[in-house]
């Protein structure tokens, strides 16, 4: 299996380059291979003309090529200028890396407070730290690795701006990767397109359309229509979407209701503050919000992983305790979780017995495993839900992402719950893998379960859910319809202001 | 001003990047792994045939003695399996702990403690031998329990790392077990004799194991009792909702709290019943005469560190258990004939540790061959997750 093949990218001074593909093309190790971080097996890579051999960052840093990566690379307990000199060998100078923060900040429109704990900013401010950082060393080459799958829209909209900004008025240049058509034809002057390890088209930006955009990246027609929210048209979801309606109205018993959640983290934190939700049977509910702000808590206490300090967790009705193990799942809670490795699925265990995990006693007789029982109900499910895997014994460890998360989703749904609860369910999925989820979770809905639909991705709960609720610091700050949401007011919700 | 350049800033002109490392080869790995155990055990073997010629003795005859103590001396093998029964009893155990991700690193006080109960009810309890010898086995196992579910305890109600606790939990045993010995009431000898000094009383004959008589060796039936256990205990780790949910506990214990298994009941059951299986261990050990017939402040003579040696050497796997403890129990009685040599008993010890660390080596080298596929996997896989679709169309 190649990442990248024989791949060509050329950037040039003074241009916003958009590299689109969608998850696995291998733009990140494209990336990667322009920063140091991967060596390619074979091809060269030229800065200003001249061959390099880029072994380790410090030489891509040398060559003025600088990387804001997806998962910020900062230390919780330094504050914002001692992560900007982090990793400098000059002579600390507090007052003057102090003064530089300030000045890069006021320069570029990235405002942030030197002495702040960088544990203390939230995901967007620490992205600007990340950026602050790298144009302190002054870079020719910025590269941004999805930058905005943790900014609210109109973060998003002001890192556009300073990308544009360093550009045009400083002759550097932006590598910008992304799998969102709409952030791609916004934000950027040519684009590359990557499919399977490859470039398969380069055009600008100016000639592009999302139509084109999309067809290039799967390598087949699209209905843009349909999987909007897999290529990230947030606008083309929000116009595609009449015909969610939801049917629940007021139920007196809904599938889940969760009244006056706290949860407080070890360092005493408050992650959940009175949360209430309500999800009715055959609704989907979309938690929309800037990652962090409590999603992933509330996903742990649905998960029998997290007690609450204060409020209630009901289930068709019944009171189930959090925190006890087994509890949410014996109550009828299936979970998709965030982390599938973290509390989906074991992988050191075979495919048949991740499917049993949840119901070990069906196929078992007197305490013991029946192992025929064990796999046929394992292959019934692998066909069932297109699991592709040698056999029900091959080790959960050496499937694909995607088909690790179709076991999890197969347990899950197999058991019948009453709600389930899929936390970034699409999260490193391809087109096709996202569409499979996405028609998954409306069947879930359509046979009367519950769904809780956890997600970063605002176009997917655009394009899946009936009802939406924005969480920010672990509050519910606004609630809406499906046909009253509007983008705008989620952004501002998600950014944490007033409805 | 800008200038116009004519050159492109930079250009990436890259090359196939194969995820997944090299293919898996079966064959061959299972071809190396027979060749690294090979090299090993004889590397340690040789390094010792080396240590014992450096310290003027004759290899020859120091491994001829090994074997005619282990096997080929009359009645030599029966002593050999009868030494092994503790030792499998004690891996066991601690195989079900670290099977549901703890480690029990306390055998040999939970082993002396085993030992030291089984004594006290063993000299007490009235009735057929039989009856006395259950109820002696029972206690040791008790006391076994008793003194990993303090650790136990701890670790679940309190958070103390049962690694530290169970292994501290053998000095204060030691002390016990020593303060034991000069109380009539508790363990030491109540019969009139003299040279009694902190030596336990010595069990009636009726209140020991049988043995078989095979071939001029006598086997005690403890070995029995043993293979039975690490049968069981296989089978109830493979095939028992029971197993499956205390292996799901050890290799995710997030996962397996969703699915109902509780940390607390599941795994402080796992840490108790490694300290019963050492318990036992000690109550055989007793029982069986291989350590002599009463509790002494020494009685637990490394059984419990050399069982933990044994799991470890199996890797968790009951049934490799067996082979494993019969080699620890062959340099045990083996040594015995050392002295005859010239060369100094410990040489056993220092063969023992020589052949511990030769069976080490190639899991370790097969651990890091594993590491380094998961890494150039994980860096590929990183790059580029294989589609699900493609494997759906399949």
């Amino acid at each position: 299996m190649l990442a990248c093949d024989a791949v060509d990218l050329t950037l040039r001074r003074g241009e916003v380059h958009g590299v689109l593909g969608e998850n696995g093309a291998g733009k990140s190790t494209l990336m990667k291979i322009l920063i140091g971080l991967v060596l390619p097996d074979d091809g060269r890579v030229d800065v200003r003309g001249r061959s390099v051999h880029i072994t380790d960052p410090l030489v891509a840093a040398d060559l003025g090529i600088a990387m804001v990566h997806q998962h910020y690379s900062l230390v919780d307990a330094l504050s914002v200028w001692e992560n900007v000199v982090l990793g400098e060998p000059a002579r600390l100078d507090p007052s003057a890396a102090r003064a530089r923060v300030r000045e890069i900040g006021e320069h570029y429109g990235l405002d942030v407070d030197p002495d702040a704990r960088v544990g203390s900013l939230t995901a967007g401010q620490r992205q600007r730290v990340e950026i602050v950082k790298c144009l302190r060393r002054d870079p020719t080459i910025l590269v941004f690795d999805e930058p905005t799958s943790v900014l609210t829209p109109a973060e998003s909209d002001q890192l556009f701006s300073v990308l544009r900004r360093v550009v045009a008025e400083e002759g550097r240049t932006v590598a910008l990767v992304s799998h969102k058509l709409d952030e791609v034809l916004q934000a950027t002057d040519v684009i590359s397109i990557m499919r399977q390890g490859r470039v398969v088209e380069h055009l600008p930006a100016a000639d592009a359309d999302a139509r084109t955009l999309a067809r290039a990246m799967v390598g087949r027609e699209v209905s843009l229509r349909a999987e909007a929210a897999a290529f990230g048209l947030a606008e083309a979801v929000q116009g595609a979407a009449p015909d969610l309606v939801s049917t629940v109205a007021a139920e007196p018993v809904p599938a889940l209701r969760i009244r006056g959640a706290s949860v407080r983290g070890r360092d005493g934190a408050p992650k959940l503050v009175a949360l209430d939700v309500v999800v009715g049977a055959g609704e989907i509910v979309g938690v929309a919000g800037v990652e962090g702000n409590g999603q992933r808590e509330l996903a742990d206490v649905l998960s029998s992983l997290t007690k609450l300090d204060e409020g209630t967790v009901e289930v068709a009705g019944v009171a189930v305790p959090t925190g006890r193990p087994g509890a949410m799942a014996a109550a009828g809670v299936g979970v998709i979780p965030e982390d599938r490795h973290d509390s989906g699925c074991v992988l050191g265990m075979s495919v048949a017995e991740n499917l049993a995990m949840a119901d070990p006693h069906g196929v078992a007789r007197r305490g013991m495993l029946d192992r025929r029982a064990l796999r046929q109900r394992a292959a019934r499910l692998m066909s069932e839900f297109e699991i592709s895997a040698p056999g029900p014994d091959t080790p959960m460890r050496l499937l694909s992402g995607g088909n690790q998360q179709r076991v999890v989703l197969a347990r899950e749904l197999s058991a019948s719950p009453t709600v389930l609860v899929a936390a970034q369910p699409t999260h490193g999925l391809d087109v096709g893998a996202i569409e499979y989820m996405g028609a998954r979770l409306r069947a879930a809905a359509e046979s009367g379960v519950g769904v809780l639909l956890i997600s970063n991705e605002l176009e997917e709960i655009l394009a899946l859910a009936h009802r939406i609720v924005v969480v920010h610091r672990g509050r519910v700050v606004g609630e809406m319809t499906r046909a009253e949401a509007d983008l705008e007011r989620i952004g501002l919700l998600m950014g944490g202001a007033a409805a | 001003m800008r200038e116009i350049e004519e050159l492109p800033l930079a250009v990436v002109d890259a090359a196939p990047v194969i995820p997944g490392g090299p293919p898996r080869r079966p064959v061959r790995d299972a071809v190396v792994t027979v060749a690294t155990y090979v090299v090993s055990i004889a590397v340690a073997l040789a390094l010792c045939a080396l240590l014992v010629a450096a310290t003027g003795g004759s290899w020859e005859k120091v491994f001829s003695a090994l074997i005619d103590g282990s096997l080929r001396s009359p009645g030599a093998w029966g002593l050999t399996l009868t030494t092994a029964a503790p030792l499998l009893i004690v891996a066991v155990g601690t195989i079900v702990a670290t099977k549901a991700g703890l480690v029990n690193i306390g055998q040999e006080g939970q082993l002396l403690i085993g030992a030291s109960c089984c004594a006290y009810v063993a000299v007490r309890i009235p009735g057929p031998g039989w009856f006395a010898l259950l109820a002696a086995l029972t206690a040791g196992l008790a006391g076994g329990a008793l003194w990993a579910g303090l650790a136990a305890g701890m670790r679940f109600w309190r958070q103390v790392p049962e690694v530290i606790s169970t292994l501290l939990l053998v000095f204060v045993a030691f002390q016990l077990v020593a303060y034991g010995l000069t109380k009539t009431w508790l363990l030491l000898d109540r019969t009139p004799r003299i040279n009694k000094n902190n030596t336990g009383e010595p069990l009636p004959t009726d209140r020991t194991f049988g043995h078989l008589h095979l071939f001029g060796n006598d086997v005690s039936l403890s070995v029995v009792l043993a293979l039975v256990l690490a049968v069981l205990i296989a089978l109830w780790l493979s095939r028992s909702v029971g197993g499956f949910r205390l292996r799901m506990l050890g290799l995710n214990p997030r996962a397996a709290q969703r699915s109902g298994v509780s940390a607390v009941k599941v795994g402080g059951t796992a840490l108790v019943a490694s300290g019963a299986f050492a318990g036992l261990a000690g109550g055989v050990l007793l029982t069986s005469e291989s350590a002599g017939d009463r509790v002494t402040t020494a009685f637990s003579g490394n059984y419990g560190w050399q069982g933990l040696l044994v799991a470890l050497l199996a890797r968790d796997r009951p049934l490799v258990a067996i082979p494993m403890a019969l080699v620890f129990a062959a340099l045990r009685t083996g040594s015995g004939f050392l002295a005859a040599t010239g060369v100094e008993r410990r040489i056993a010890d220092v063969v023992q540790a020589m052949l511990v660390l030769a069976l080490l080596i190639p899991p370790a080298i097969a651990a890091i061959r594993d590491r380094r596929r998961a890494v150039a996997a994980a860096r590929a896989g990183a790059m580029a997750t294989a589609p699900a679709t493609a494997g759906a169309a399949a």
